[in-house]
């Protein structure tokens, strides 16, 4: 379905992109357990800098990003073999990596900001890769709207912690003063944090654009929307859990909503019958045991939560590889005919089998281990009952899921003719998904290789953890009888689900009245609102009549202003002593000009009263010891008159201008008497000279130079006239290619 | 319609037409000591094109440009850039002016970066103000 038919000869880095995350993967394994962190200065007048800082919890999910990603980028050309398209999707794979790599080690808040938003820009071309189908384009957009409107409440919430605690970084959130975080201004970006986060990972209301991200390519789903960017909301969960750990509103709105993402996205993963999709609802109900897990209290949680991340992403992504394969190889993704596929794709139905045990949480399996720590969370947190029983039936569909993706595909009696057409299964293409199920095996057989990374991850959430890896080994200890008994449950009730997976397909499907309340149907209503909003609003103030562009302008002006009216200080007055003769000629003349620009009903004449306007300013200016702006206004003034004279007469209709109407006349006067109060406050308070005194005094000894004014201009302001000039070139070249218009007949209407 | 033709006004524009840039360019050199400078030397030289273009016709007007208006006006902000230079390369910060007198004699000639930056000036407003105003006066 990926292909398409403009075939290109392979670059040959391709093929060896994977050996970039594979190397910084072994460099991350290799480098032991330090705590590093480096800042360089960025902008340091608002205190940001690129300030990062690598700990426990970086670490674990530096080496999913790094290490699942060796693997995509295996995958990935095997996946679009052939198609002229796998360069620019390894490129926006690395940079995708890069963003990640930045966005779970940066300790600067804005630093993580602008990784987060990149991966966000990254997420919506990588959706909408095959951005011929407009069901890519679709999702992409959807995707784009969820997480950027979360990142733009993520950005809110940390301006209001940097407010509240200026200079706070992510390492300082485990040893965060009481005080602070009593504070409601860091309460409210906090919850604003909060809400970035979970669109981020997809939590209710915002579970909707997950599902719909499937429209991306195998290895983007596996990568993005598995192990690793849907994950970085619960990271950013996980960084201020212990500072906000005791924070009743925290645990409880966590609690809540993980458990309602969890059971709700069970729920709908019984409506679907392509695996992807199913697979992506169990993604978002993984994240919501995970966002459960760090608002349950104790230690054990966050041990729980580490451990599950690990898990999820060694058996999800896999599973998301098998998918894809049976999509790329057998050429459908319905669980409706796809059976016994085993026999045509062996290998792939090996690593399906080692990964849906990990997923069903069976012993010898890493998910095992996984799932005994997260009960015990639980049990210890002697939470609502609802709690359990919500994790119960939410394990059990995640055991039924497993059998599906496994047992139903590949094994029991074969679609003969998907098996006869699958085409053989390549190197790239089964190498990815059997190394990871193998080392989730691998971690459930020796648990104690990934145990101190896990212990110090746990450790940035709950630093004073009574275990340590010397005396307790938390997760050897796997398998009590009490737990041994919940999983027991957990994989017989999987079973059933799984054997009635079809009568509940139906029962649920029969559900319509549902419909209405789901994300699919409440995404594209928000989103046709959104447009018949924008277009009223846009019709209202901008109808394409300047006259009206310039009233919507002046009206908004004045309203603007008013508070600022209200408390002019000092009141203004009218200083009688400046009035001399000059001025008072000049004035005259601005007056009349003024009136007989209203008065007069023709275009022109309107056109030279305003013309006379400008003249009667030059005056002013002249007698204000200013010949230079007056001799500037006077050459201005004669220039605009003369071409905008001849440019109406030969390009514009000259009707005779209608009277103006009640509301016109409101707003000019409006605007008019704002100004006249302004200036004459603006008059009454003292002057500050000290600027004119320095220039007056050091213009001829510094500057060499008698007139001021023009010293100004090029000598002590010339990076601002270096500006201004930029300006006018840049408006003479925006302006070029519209007046090209006017050399055709009729081109001005309107 | 076709630019009225009038003997008088062609004979009379043609002359004041090199008396108005004659104005510029002394309203610039003597903009730093008295009331003057670049953009006002612009401001008249717009307004020469102007009157040029409204006897003999735009594209004449900007035929009478020393360089093509967008160019003159590029040639204008790079001439104000470059101004800048010396007093960088100097060790002072952009935009520094240098001074220099030049000995001729019984009076001396003061020279300066300045001037290079004004004249910058005064092409970039006249190319750019050309450019527009000379594609309002274009007659269809």
């Amino acid at each position: 379905m990926i292909h398409s038919d403009n075939a290109a000869p392979t670059p040959q880095w391709i093929g060896l992109t994977w050996l970039l995350p594979l190397g910084l993967f072994v460099l991350l394994v290799l480098s032991g357990q330090p705590t590093l962190g480096f800042s360089l200065e960025w902008v340091p007048s608002l205190g940001v800098s690129l300030a990062f800082h690598m700990d426990g919890l970086s670490r674990l999910f530096l080496a999913l990003i790094l290490g699942i990603g060796a693997m995509v980028f295996l995958y990935a050309p095997g996946y679009l073999h052939g198609d002229a398209r796998l360069p620019r999707l390894m490129v926006l794979l690395i940079c995708f990596m890069f963003a990640m790599i930045g966005a779970v080690t940066a300790d600067d808040l804005v630093t993580l900001f602008l990784f987060w938003e990149a991966t966000s820009v990254l997420s919506f071309m990588l959706v909408g890769f095959d951005n011929e189908r407009e069901d890519s384009r679709d999702a992409a957009r959807q995707a784009m709207l969820v997480t950027g409107g979360g990142g733009l409440a993520l950005l809110g919430g940390l301006l209001l912690i940097l407010h509240a605690a200026p200079g706070l970084r992510l390492s300082d959130l485990p040893r965060l003063d009481p005080a602070l975080i009593a504070d409601p201004v860091f309460s409210a970006g906090v919850m604003l944090v909060m809400l970035g986060a979970i669109t981020k990972s997809a939590q209710v209301p915002f579970h909707g654009w997950l599902p719909g991200a499937m429209a991306a390519p195998t290895p983007v789903s596996a990568y993005l929307h598995s192990a690793t960017m849907v994950k970085l909301g619960v990271y950013l969960l996980a960084r201020f859990d212990e500072a906000m750990g005791a924070t009743p509103w925290w645990e409880w709105s966590l609690v809540t909503l993980g458990s309602i993402t969890a059971l709700w996205a069970a729920v709908l993963i019984l409506r679907e019958r392509d695996l992807k999709r199913i697979l992506a609802w169990s993604t978002v109900s993984g994240l919501g045991t995970l966002t459960l897990l760090i608002g349950l209290p104790n230690e054990w949680s966050a041990l729980a939560f580490n451990s599950f991340v690990l898990a999820h992403a060694c058996y999800k992504a896999p599973l998301f590889f098998v998918a894809g394969n049976l999509d790329h190889l057998a050429g459908t993704r319905s669980i409706d005919n796809l059976r016994g596929m085993g026999r045509a794709l062996p290998v792939t139905a090996a690593a399906a089998v080692l990964a849906g045990l990990s997923m069903a949480g069976l012993p010898s399996s890493f998910g095992f281990i996984a799932k005994d720590v997260i009960l015990t969370a639980k049990e210890l947190a002697d939470s609502l009952w609802l709690v359990g029983a919500t994790s119960l039936l939410v394990s059990a569909i995640g055991v039924a899921v497993a059998a599906v993706a496994t047992i139903r595909v590949f094994f029991g009696r074969p679609n003969d003719a998907l098996c006869r057409d699958a085409h053989k299964e390549g190197l790239r293409l089964v190498a990815p998904p059997l190394v990871i199920a193998l080392a989730a095996v691998a971690l459930g057989l020796f648990p104690q290789l990934v145990e101190t990374m896990l212990l110090d991850a746990a450790r940035m959430m709950s630093p004073d953890i009574v275990f340590s890896n010397a005396d307790v080994p938390a997760l050897r200890e796997a398998a009590d009888l009490s737990t041994l008994g919940s999983m027991g449950l957990i994989v017989a009730l999987g079973a059933l689900a799984y054997l009635g997976w079809d009568r509940l397909h139906q029962g649920l499907a029969r559900l319509t009245f549902l419909d209405p309340y789901g994300p699919a149907s409440i995404y594209p209503r928000a989103l046709a609102a959104l447009k018949r909003g924008a277009g009223s609003v846009t019709r209202a103030l901008q109808d394409g009549v300047i006259g009206h562009y310039l009233m919507i302008t002046l009206a908004a002006t004045c309203l603007l202003m008013l508070p600022l009216l209200a408390r002019l200080e000092p009141a203004p007055s009218l200083r009688l002593d400046a009035l001399e003769a000059g001025r008072i000629v000049g004035a005259v003349v601005v007056l009349t000009g003024a009136l007989l620009a209203v008065l007069a009903s023709d275009i022109l004449a309107r056109l030279l009263a305003a013309g006379v306007v400008g003249i009667g300013s030059a005056l002013v200016f002249l007698f204000s010891g200013a010949p230079d702006l007056a001799f500037t206004q006077l050459a201005v003034e004669t220039v605009f008159v003369v071409v905008a004279a001849v440019a109406l007469r030969r390009h514009a209709a000259l009707d005779p201008a209608p009277a103006p109407g009640p509301w016109r006349i409101t707003i000019a006067v409006g605007f008019g008497l704002m100004l006249g109060v302004l200036l004459l406050a603006l008059q009454a308070a003292p002057m500050d000279s000290s600027l004119g005194d320095f220039f007056l005094a050091a213009s001829l000894p510094e500057a060499h130079g008698s007139n001021v004014v023009n010293v100004i201009i090029v000598d002590f302001r010339s990076l601002d006239t270096l500006g201004e000039i930029t300006v006018v070139l840049l408006t003479a070249l925006a302006a070029w290619p519209l007046t090209r218009a006017l050399r055709h007949k009729g081109a001005i209407r309107r | 319609m076709k630019p009225m033709r009038s003997v008088i006004l062609e004979q009379a524009i043609a002359a004041l037409y090199w008396l108005m840039l004659l104005a510029a360019l002394w309203v610039l050199l003597r903009g730093h000591n008295q009331p003057g400078g670049g953009f006002i030397g612009a401001m008249l030289a717009v307004a020469a094109s102007c009157a040029y273009a409204l006897v003999f016709g735009a594209e004449a007007a900007r035929r009478r440009l020393p360089l093509p208006p967008i160019t003159l006006a590029g040639l204008g902000l790079g001439l104000a850039t470059a101004s800048g230079l010396p007093g960088l390369l100097a060790g002072a910060p952009f935009l520094t002016h240098l001074w220099a007198e030049v000995p001729l004699g019984v009076a001396s000639l003061k020279l300066s970066t300045v001037m290079l930056f004004d004249l910058g000036v005064l092409l970039c407003v006249w190319g750019s103000l050309s450019a527009f105003c000379l594609r309002l006066l274009e007659a269809r």
